[in-house]
């Protein structure tokens, strides 16, 4: 997937917004989607359509937790550890859940299949404990639940 | 209370879909409003029926929308706060993903009365799935013309735009939200100006949360009075409580304004997990200041909690049990505000990221009885000091959990961990510092 490709879902969103600039957020959303990560091509990129300085959209870039530099696993797992998962035992499923792939936090397993981000709150408490895979919300899990989440996964 | 209002819809499937929606009544009352009364009217109604800000601060609604300046040139919005991330808080999730016409049937009765002809939603990154069913409902509402150009036939315009967040919980405030719908860091601004004079796009910006909006479209169909009644006097309507933590029921309850504590606990929630005592909760997202188990007979309103010596918050009650640790809880809640200070003010940036070291190095086992009070000075040093409250979010945990369980933490220092904390494996996950490996002021992962 090249940037070329992007232009006219890119024009389609610069459109929609009253000043160029607050397609900052979108753009980037939408190349690291297609991209797979935040490259510096993409922020050139992105700072192109907005006409903004690079520096601009590297700064966004740092800033929020959401944005990657570098390519994550097919599967990106979100695990919360804020206050409702962390009293329904998020600590030792976390444990669990890196024993299992063999990766520590911020590490991406060597097949490329999966990664591991601790995360703050996902405001889902009426499921805690809990996780994000990829865009999908997974709750009340224990250790079982999450073997066969993270088995059923192509 | 007889019948749900908000979370009608909320078990009926497909109900983000709108022919489904339609089927229950979505719209008609817009359709209504629009073509017949006066904007000012919609405000009143707004004012008289006590709706206050559910995203947490309570303000009132309709006197929100009286700030938009009347005679301005330029173009006026209305920004929804779809930022949810209030550790604790999950209800406008739900609004979200199974029932987003409300909503957007709530902006156009907002944006109708401060004469708003555009509106954003901001909705959180990490929210997906909700983000698909609110984006295809907003397509939905627009091919049948309910929202752009001559909406129901009548003369008003409204576009509406859905934008997505990136993972940033200092968003939720609303100038930083501001900022990053302009494409910026979230970096809250300094006030005043207002956002309803000088908002999004230096134009006068109203800025109202989801279930806030919700409210509307009810308000305006059954009446001021009728709203106000359900709830508790200057405190309107019903509210979406989100409860978590050690209840055998966790969930989204609705329930009218100034439903004590103690119900919601143990007669909605089912009471405390495997029967176990109460020991603490926090009633308004983490921010909010605890109660211990002998301060729960309070009401659950603006002006219940606020004489309880806490908040309503964002009403996500969080419940803990005989055997939470609070040296633990209070190591939780200072790694999230030290993960999510935006930086900009020093005392917030430095204060949140010293606290956590210090609660870490206690929950280590090498913190000292005075390192509590070192807390409660960073907090005082924090609190009322910065450009946005989120300093004073971070301080007030410190300050009650050990202002309430002082003599807990001095007994964890003292025996390194405390009874029940000695059957409890310590897992090698998020807290393997081992103190060997520290110098005292080196802690870690947190840098």
């Amino acid at each position: 997937m090249s940037l070329e490709s992007l232009k006219s879902e890119a024009e389609k969103i610069v459109a929609k917004y009253d000043q160029k600039r607050a397609a900052v957020l979108p753009l980037l959303h939408l190349a690291q989607d297609k991209i797979g990560a935040v490259t510096p091509e993409v922020e050139a990129w992105v700072a192109q359509w907005t006409e903004v300085p690079v520096v601009h959209v590297k700064e966004v870039v740092t800033f929020y937790s959401m944005y990657h530099t570098k390519p994550l696993g097919k599967h990106h797992i979100r695990f919360c550890t804020t206050t409702s998962c962390c009293l329904r035992g998020s600590e030792n499923l976390l444990s669990h859940l890196k024993n299992k792939l063999g990766v520590e936090k911020g590490q991406t397993t060597k097949d490329g299949k999966f990664s591991v981000e601790e995360v703050e709150c996902l405001c889902a408490c009426e499921l805690a404990p809990m996780m994000q895979v990829g865009d999908k919300y997974y709750g009340n899990l224990d250790e079982k639940k999450i073997d066969q989440i993270l088995d059923g996964l192509k | 209370m007889a019948e749900p209002i908000l979370s009608r819809n909320f078990n009926i499937p497909d109900a983000w879909k709108i022919s489904v929606a339609e089927s229950r009544g979505a719209y008609e009352t817009a359709k209504k409003v629009i073509s017949s009364m006066k904007p000012e009217d919609v405000t009143n109604a707004v004012l008289a029926a006590n709706l206050r800000g559910l995203g947490g601060a309570g303000f009132p609604t309709g006197k929100k929308w009286q700030f938009i300046p009347k005679e301005t040139t330029k173009p006026v919005y209305l920004v929804v706060n779809a930022d949810e991330g209030e550790p604790g808080t999950c209800k406008d999730r739900y609004i979200l993903e199974r029932d987003p016409h409300q909503m957007i049937e709530g902006i156009i009765l907002g944006a109708f009365a401060i004469g708003s002809h555009k509106s954003y939603v901001y909705i959180r990154g990490e929210y997906v799935e909700p983000y698909r069913n609110l984006q295809s409902a907003v397509d939905e509402a627009y091919a049948k013309g309910y929202l752009g150009k001559k909406i129901f036939g009548t003369n008003f315009d409204l576009d509406l735009v859905v934008h997505r967040g990136a993972g940033a919980y200092i968003c939720g405030e609303e100038t930083a939200l501001l900022e990053s719908l302009e494409g910026k860091r979230g970096l809250p601004r300094l006030k005043p100006p207002f956002p309803a004079i000088v908002g999004l796009f230096g134009c006068p910006t109203i800025i109202n949360n989801v279930e806030t909006l919700a409210c509307v479209p009810h308000i305006l169909k059954n009446g001021a009075e009728w709203f106000a009644k359900l709830g508790s006097p200057g405190n309107g309507g019903t509210h979406l409580f989100s409860l978590s933590g050690h209840v055998k029921k966790p969930g989204v309850y609705e329930l009218p304004m100034g439903t004590p504590l103690r119900e919601i606990i143990y007669q909605h929630g089912g009471g405390i997990l495997g029967d176990k005592k109460l020991k603490a909760v926090i009633p308004g997202g983490i921010s909010a200041k605890i109660l211990t188990a002998n301060e729960i007979d309070v009401k659950m309103d603006y002006d219940g909690l606020k004489a309880a010596g806490t908040m309503l918050g964002s009403a996500g009650i969080m419940v803990m049990d005989e055997t939470t640790c609070m040296v633990k809880m209070l190591l939780v809640a200072c790694k999230f505000f030290a993960h999510e200070s935006c930086g900009q003010c020093s005392p917030c940036r430095e204060g949140t990221g010293w606290a956590y070291k210090i609660v870490q190095r206690i929950y280590e086992g090498v913190g000292s009885v005075r390192d509590l009070d070192t807390l409660l000075k960073i907090a005082g040093g924090m609190e009322g000091r910065t450009i946005c409250v989120f300093a004073d979010a971070a301080a007030w945990p410190i300050q009650s959990y050990i202002g309430k369980f002082r003599e807990e933490f001095e007994r964890y220092i003292k025996n390194y961990r405390n009874q029940q904390n000695l059957k409890e494996t310590v897992p090698d996950g998020l807290y393997q510092i081992h103190p060997r490996n520290q110098d005292r002021y080196g802690f870690g992962e947190y840098s």
